[in-house]
Order: structure tokens, then sequence, then C-alpha cells
């Protein structure tokens, strides 16, 4: 059987990325330049700055993937990039690189949705996913529920309306100056305290749709915080085990909502918030429940990599899917 | 020689072919379009225009700024991706002096302007009495009024009695700079007035000739200003 080598390059937030990706399943090399230090100092994703050092870095991250694989430009067929939803700015580093290095190369160039990206990481790691599924893409950038009937086809069924999950992971993290990146700052925290010894609201749980809002909650935690840390005594763990439980809450129930509805046999979670402790439990005991498959993939495809997008473009490729020379990179999803 | 270069630093996407100080093909864009999705298409047309390829040019070269700062990083982008590729080396020119270079044998003092929006332009200033601009002070970013000052502080140590303003940042400014500077100055004619790859081609040649190439791995835009969470931050560029 002919191997399918393709190159994957990953730029829609603050990661560069590259990565090798052998027939959609078989990752040769996984390159990740992270700028979590840098934007530490911020307290979040400043998108000037990550798309500086996209620019400064693309070049040594898609050698250092050549490198790690073993192989050189020849030995690959194709060409993929993220060109949504992101950064825009962020996202035109990449796909201007990609662009111009199919080019130069003569490989075709393929286009991914960051979001497809994300759930194809539970491909590179498991066989037999039965359809259809229901994906929770959630992270810094993204949160979004997603109908996939079959392999490859997919319709974004519910997505927030403000703040994604991880973005409010951050912004609560950096107000009860717990650390930086938010998400494990806060699920260190919230195993010290105790979930609904203050109250948080469960926001759009009463919705019969699959929408979030995160900044609401967001605010509420604030609000709250200020309110008791002036009466004293209060934990600020105990905060953090109830922000995450409130937010962990509404995406697990929304999850099996849309699982009922769409009668899937499986559930895909996918994004950094994916790495979440307290939302793989309970979506687990949740799934486990009512009787669906539960997939998630390891830590370090969770947040965001080029090895999904390498992988995910591997269909497009079987296809002739290419992308022209006049592609352009989009901030939203659009439709899959 | 083929030299293959590459302009998106402001509203005007270019690409030129020069081949061994003959200029064999350039295009030109101002239009309303966004670069991601004109510059690729233009590089291919005036490859396959001059029937050849990426591997039968010898050099590339880029504007690394002062600019837009998403323009800048398109540019830079495409060319890494580009010489990675292929292994041709990379040369990053001024876009100041790009633009400076649309001038020479003049007494004048060239000012090539750039419009950094907030009320500033991007600035430099260069003698231009030979065939290449030679720079007379440091490229900075500053209101137009301590442009205005400075340009005359330099036009008066250099004994030079007119100068030449040209670039984006002129228009948007146009009548302070002529009220401040009166008959002393002209502004270039529209065929001269913005950045030409066909400049930068030239520019980068001499660079090419004495092997001043650049490291494609950490070539980056010179952007002057940091972005505004950095200033915020009250610190140095990150
Ligand atoms: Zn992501």
């Amino acid at each position: 059987m002919q191997e399918t080598m393709i190159l994957g390059i990953e730029t829609s937030c603050d990661e560069t990325a590259a990565a090798i990706v052998c027939n959609g399943r078989r990752i040769l090399s996984n390159v990740i330049n992270s700028q979590i230090d840098i934007h530490r100092q911020f307290g979040g994703v400043v998108p000037e700055v990550a798309s500086r050092k996209h620019v400064e870095n693309i070049a040594l991250v898609v050698e250092e993937a050549f490198s790690q694989a073993g192989l050189t430009q020849r030995d690959i067929q194709a060409v993929a990039v993220t060109n949504r939803p992101g950064l825009i700015g962020a996202l035109l580093v990449g796909v201007s690189f990609a662009k111009s290095y199919a080019y130069a190369s003569q490989k075709p160039l393929i286009a991914v949705n960051h979001l497809q990206g994300h759930i194809y990481a539970n491909f590179l790691e498991h066989d037999n996913i039965a359809f259809p599924a229901i994906c929770l893409v959630v992270s810094g950038g993204h949160t979004s529920l997603l109908y996939m009937s079959e392999p490859g086809r997919m319709e974004i069924i519910g997505e927030t309306r403000d703040d994604a999950a991880g973005e409010a992971f951050d912004k609560v993290a950096r107000f009860l100056k717990l650390g930086y990146p938010g998400g494990p700052a806060v699920q260190k925290a919230a195993e010290q305290g105790e979930a609904g010894r203050m109250v948080l609201p469960r926001v759009f749980l009463d919705r019969n749709d699959y929408e979030f809002s995160f900044s609401g909650l967001k605010t509420a935690a604030m609000n709250e915080w200020k309110k008791i840390e002036r009466r004293g005594g209060a934990s600020v763990y105990d905060m953090a085990a109830e922000f995450q439980s409130a937010l962990v809450e509404v995406l697990v129930e929304k999850t099996i909502r849309a699982a009922a509805h769409y009668h899937a046999k499986s559930i895909l979670m996918a994004g950094g918030v994916a790495a979440n402790g307290a939302l793989r439990t309970l979506m687990g005991q949740r799934s486990r429940d009512e009787g669906y498959e539960i997939y998630y993939p390891s830590l370090g495809l969770c947040t965001d990599n080029a090895a999904m997008i390498a992988g995910c473009a591997y269909n497009a490729y079987r296809l002739g899917q290419f992308a022209p020379l006049d592609l352009n990179a989009y901030p939203a999803a659009r439709s899959l | 020689m083929r030299i293959l270069a590459i302009d998106s630093a402001t509203p005007v996407a270019g690409v030129a072919l020069l081949n061994d100080g003959i200029l064999l093909k350039e295009e030109f864009s101002n239009y309303k379009k966004t670069h991601s999705e004109t510059l690729m298409p233009m590089v291919d047309r005036v490859l396959r225009e001059c029937e050849c390829t990426v591997n039968d040019v010898d050099a590339l070269a880029v504007t690394i700024g002062p600019g837009s700062f998403t323009g800048l990083r398109i540019g830079l982008a495409l060319v890494k991706g580009l010489a990675l590729a292929t292994g041709i080396p990379v040369v990053g020119v001024s876009t100041l002096e790009v633009i400076a270079f649309n001038i020479y044998d003049s007494d004048a003092l060239v000012c090539p302007l750039l419009n950094a929006r907030k009320g500033e332009v991007y600035c430099a200033f260069y003698q231009a009495g030979g065939i290449k601009p030679v720079s007379l002070a440091d490229m900075r970013a500053c209101s137009p009024e301590e442009f205005v000052q400075q340009a005359l502080t330099i036009m008066d140590a250099n004994n030079k009695t007119s100068l030449i303003l040209l670039g984006d940042g002129f228009s948007p400014y146009q009548e302070f700079f002529l009220e401040r500077l009166g008959d002393k100055m002209v502004s270039a004619p529209p065929h001269l007035m913005l950045p030409r790859a066909s400049a930068l081609a030239q520019l980068a040649a001499d660079r090419v000739n004495n092997g001043q190439f650049d490291n494609v791995f950490t070539l980056s835009p010179v952007y002057i200003r940091l972005s505004e969470a950095e200033y915020r931050l009250g610190r140095g560029a990150v």
C-alpha cells in the first residue's frame, strides 16, 4: 500500500505547530512551540504577540518536524494547514507559509478546519468509533457541540455565545490569582476545595438548546468572590471547585441531551479543556449511565497540535479536495 | 542570477523578477484585496510568464518593515515557505529604503513616510545624490510634527534646500506638510509614490552579490512598535 505522508501546520492560536502523519494515523513527528510562558505575563493570549511569535518560529518548527520524522520535503505527499477558525492574524502566518511551501515543493495544499482537527485527534488514537456521534470541542478558543453523522461529516449544533470555556477558566484563574493557563490552575485549586459551599449559576442549562454562555458565569464568580472575600473566611479553593462544577455540569448535561436527541452511539471530546479531570470524570459517568461510548484524546493531543491537522487532511487527500493558491484564513468556523 | 522580490508591507502588493540586472516582470497592485489572497497567485504569474519555476530563482527578497503588521507577516511567512522548501537564500530589506529608492541623483532630502495610524508616520531620511539611497538617520515612528522638525534639522546639517516626501504616509497629512514646509517640499508623482518590488529586487541584488543573506529561521519583521499589550505592560519587547 502506498504510504501517504502529510505535513500539517497549525497556527490558529498561541501554539506554532508542525507535524507529519502517515495515512492519517501514524504520527511520525509532532512539534509544538508553545507560547504559554510569553502569554502568561498578559494573563491570556494576546493576538498580536502570538502572530509575531508564529512568524519568528514557523520555519524552525517545520524543519524540526521533518528532522524528528527523519524525512525530507521529497517524502511528503501533501501540505495541510488550519485556515479557520482562530485568531485571524495568527492563522494568516500558517496559511501564507503553507501555501508557498506547498507551491515550491509542488505538493497539493489542503485546508483544514481547526474544529475538525480537534475532533480528529480521537481518530488518531481510537479505532471503531461508532456513529452517529456527538462531539464537544472545548478549549481556550472554542466551545462547540457538533453532530457527526458519519466520519468526516459534521455540523455545528451549538456554540458559546460569548467566552470560550477555556477563556472563562483563564479569566477566573487570573482574578483569583491562581496562575496561567487557567484550566490546569483552577483544576488544581478545585482539588483542595469543595463545590457547593458557595453557589454559582448553571448558565443556559434551563434552555432547550445547545448554546453556551460562560461570560455570565465568570462575572457571577467574580462578584460572588468579591462579596464573600469582604466577609472573610472564604476559601479560594471552594470557589475554584464551584466554578469548575458550574462550568463542567453545563457542558456535560448539554452534551448528553444532544446525544439523546441525535440518537448518538458515541460521545467525543476534544480541545484543551477536554484535558480537565473533572470534565472527563463527569462526562465518563454520565455517558456510561446513559449507554454512550465516550472517547477523548490523550492529554498531548487535546491541546492545539498539528498532528490532528495532518491526520484530518488524509481524507481530503484521498478525495482530492485541494485548496487553491488564493486560499484565505477566516476567524469563524462557518459551516463544516 | 535571478532575484524574486515580494512586498506586502503596505496596502500595496508587489512581486518582481530581476535577472542579471534586467527587470523581467513586475506586478503591482494597490487595489483593495487581501494580500493573503493576491500575493501567492501573483508570485505564480510572475514566474510562469517568465517561463521559470521557484527552483530557477537564486535569491528571494522581502520587505521586512516597517509597515502593516499583518502585511509584513504575510510576506515574510510566504518567503520563508519558499525558502525552506527550496533552500534559496533570503534577503530582507527595509520598506522605507525601498520607497526611498524611487528617487535617485537628487540633491533633495528624500523622506519616505508610511501611514503608521494613531496620528503617526514611520519615517526615515535619505541622501539620494547617487544611485542608491544613503540613510542619514534611524527610522522611527513619530507624529508628523516631530517628523517635520527632524527633517528641517537634517536639511540644515546637510546643506539641503529641498525635500521629497513619498510613501503612503504622505497623503493623510498632505495639507499639514504643505503648511509647515511650503515650497521646500515636493511630493513624488503617483508612479514613484509607493514601494515597488522592482526596487526591492535591485536593492537586494547588492546584498546577494556580497553574500549578505539573512537567516531564514530567525528573520523577523521590523515592526518599530511594540504590540499594544506590551506597551500596556510597560516593558520591552518580549
Ligand atoms: Zn484549538
